[in-house]
């Protein structure tokens, strides 16, 4: 389930604090300040250095192109945290039915997990389609890696496969 | 208006042929929201995350007017025989 709100709401604050973990052995992760996107320039390859799909000439949406600090800098952010999950608000106040989801899902296996608003940092949210491929949001990653939507996570969780992966992640 | 369920079927089908293809309006007031169901047998040999993103792709388009896209299912012709239920009216197979 992945959801794109057509309007950007506008926030009463600038940026929202992210709470801190009640779990001491979770990673801290600091927001760090996000370079300013470079001039549109589509790259050739996405992170897995496989080449991506054309786009459709008759897109309306023109995606935010990554530059290389843009891509540097969520390497650094995916990498900060074992579960980490950009989504609509955060853990304690999601903003959309399909981040709630997952925030659910997370909690219900008991695994410490790191959240980041989108709605709080437009750089973040136009940077993050780009650098998993997936246009919508929650996204979750794991161990580093782009896990996938709701959709995903809920047949991953249905199957047994999220366990799988979050145990194989917290242990590593 | 915006983006309409013949809109979605027409994107999906033009990008991955499927030989089952079921769209369900679920616009519940925030926007223009489907669940999809589709079959194809260009999904061979392509795990979960990597159809989800073919999809998405076909509705790279629409993405903006669309408020929610849930991909229920994205199976190939032989995961779907199996599981295929007698439900005429779910049923459209496309030539």
């Amino acid at each position: 389930m992945a959801a794109s709100a057509p309007a950007v709401r506008p926030l009463a604050r600038a940026a929202i604090p992210i709470p801190l973990s009640a779990r001491p052995r979770t990673a801290r992760v600091s927001l760090l300040p996000l370079a300013p996107l470079a001039p549109a320039q589509r790259l050739a390859l996405g992170r897995t250095g496989q080449a991506r799909l054309p786009a459709r000439s008759r897109s309306v949406r023109c995606l935010a192109a990554l530059s290389p600090e843009m891509r540097e800098t969520l390497d650094k952010v995916v990498g900060s945290s074992k579960v980490l999950l950009f989504m609509k608000g955060t853990k304690d106040f999601p903003q959309c039915g399909f981040s709630h989801t997952v925030v659910q899902i997370l909690r219900s296996l008991d695994v410490p997990f790191e959240t980041l608003d989108v709605l709080a940092n437009e750089a973040l949210r136009q940077g993050l389609k780009e650098y998993s491929s997936w246009p919508t949001f929650p996204q979750l990653y794991i161990d580093g890696e782009f896990f996938g939507g709701c959709d995903i996570t809920v047949e991953a969780y249905k199957s047994g496969e999220l366990q799988e992966t979050l145990e194989k992640a917290m242990c590593s | 208006m915006g983006v309409t369920k013949e809109d979605v079927e027409a994107a999906i089908t033009s990008a991955l042929s499927p030989s089952n293809l079921v769209v369900t309006d679920t616009s519940g007031g925030c926007g223009a929201s489907y669940e999809i169901e589709v079959v194809s047998e260009k999904f061979e040999g392509k795990r979960l995350l990597e159809r989800h993103r073919m999809v998405n792709t076909a509705l790279a388009s629409h993405m903006a007017e669309i408020h929610a896209v849930s991909i229920k299912k994205a199976l190939t012709p032989a995961q779907a025989q199996p599981q295929a239920q007698p439900e005429p009216a779910a049923d459209k197979p496309q030539a």
